[in-house]
């Protein structure tokens, strides 16, 4: 009597134990579930991302300023989270990468300004800088392509400006959907 | 009275004049050879000197924080950047694709400088702004790492440094882009509005 008693006491309690340790296995599954299901990018398989150096277009843009938007932006997308790996413009390892997006920058319209003249008069002076940036797959198809700013108006250097529209490049890619990346990527070719 | 005139600066002896004019030449000649010698020597210690130079990385320099200051310098073929008590940073000149060279005006002082003049009643911060500018050198380069990517960086350098940075760096071998003459024209400081 006292072992059955014994083993039934021990059953309970490894009933009990089942029962708390039990739901919040099953909510840490569904919770996995529903964050790979919802974002596009955050799931097992994310795209990769390579910088392209920015292409000045018509616009008469400063080097300066050309070098500081491409490595703002690479700092940039890297904080987001979004990609998997953030590559720079003619890396040799992005030919081994699977799912790999290309980020143009062309810049549309730039506004020289003057740091003095903000400090002067506040309302003037201001550095304006518009880009339009794309989202490519190897094979040159655009999957996102949208025209960001990116200005300095009261604080600030002159480059300031590159960070902010680096920052909102990023934060438009971020909140943006992506297509799922396919694992047949790599079968498209070469860059 | 067998009294003779003799001129003040007369000499005794004529032939007393040939070493004075000698010795005149003489000294003349090797002051002009000193002097000559001295330049050259200058000219040598210029040429031979390789560049360092004060200067603010703003971004891009290897794993070099952002707006620090430190040493820049061509050190054999490696172009090198030191901050205080940090260890150097370098970039093979070989790999530097592109050298760019501009200008900015910037308000001294930063943060602290800002705030005084915000400070200042009567808008008199403004006029304090007027002046507190000061022009420097930008100097843009482009390299590539082993892996073949591109990397991008920026210093900020004393007005005039930019251009002797640039010389050295052109005679290493390192190519400048096309449009760098109009951007060296260009001024991210414009003087009027409709810029």
């Amino acid at each position: 009597m006292k072992t059955s008693k014994r083993v039934s006491w021990i059953l309970l309690a490894m009933a009990i134990v089942t029962i708390i340790f039990a739901p919040p296995r099953l909510s840490a599954q569904t919770a996995t579930a529903k964050s790979s299901s919802g974002n596009g990018g955050s799931g097992a398989v994310q795209w990769s991302v390579q910088v392209d150096k920015v292409n000045p277009g018509d616009v008469d843009l400063e080097p300066a300023f050309r070098v500081a938007i491409y490595e703002n932006l690479v700092d940039e997308l890297g904080k987001t989270k979004r990609f998997q790996q953030v590559f720079r413009d003619s890396d040799r390892n992005t030919s081994a990468v699977p799912n790999l997006l290309i980020l143009k920058t062309t810049v549309q319209k730039y506004t020289a300004g003057s740091e003095t003249r903000r400090a002067v008069t506040t309302v003037s002076g201001a550095t304006k800088l518009t880009v339009r940036s794309q989202l490519c797959t190897r094979g040159g198809q655009v999957i996102l392509e949208r025209t960001v700013d990116g200005n300095v108006r009261f604080l600030g250097s002159n480059l300031r400006a590159t960070h902010n529209l680096a920052r909102n490049v990023a934060k438009t890619i971020k909140q943006s959907s992506l297509p799922e990346p396919s694992l047949t990527a790599p079968a498209q070719g070469a860059q | 009275m067998n009294c003779t005139v003799v001129p003040s600066e007369h000499t005794p002896h004529g032939y007393m004049l040939m070493p004075h004019r000698v010795w005149t030449y003489l000294i003349l000649l090797i002051g002009c050879a000193v002097g000559a010698l001295a330049q050259n020597t200058s000219q040598t210690t210029t040429v031979t000197t390789p560049f360092s130079a004060q200067v603010t990385h703003l971004l891009g320099f290897g794993t070099a924080p952002r707006n620090a200051k430190g040493t820049l310098s061509i050190q054999d073929n490696a172009l090198q950047f030191q901050k205080e008590g940090k260890p150097a940073m370098e970039v093979k000149i070989a790999s530097v694709q592109d050298v760019c060279l501009g200008d900015q005006s910037r308000q001294v002082g930063g943060v602290p400088m800002t705030l005084t003049k915000a400070a200042v009643p009567f808008g008199g911060g403004r006029v304090v702004s007027l002046f507190a500018h000061k022009n420097y050198d930008t100097v843009s380069l482009q390299y590539v790492d082993e892996s073949g990517a591109v990397h991008g960086a920026i210093f900020e350098l004393s007005k005039g440094q930019g251009e002797i940075l640039r010389k050295e760096l052109v005679a290493k071998g390192v190519r400048v882009s096309q449009n760098e003459d109009a951007a060296t024209k260009q001024s991210t400081e414009v003087p009027s509005e409709n810029k």
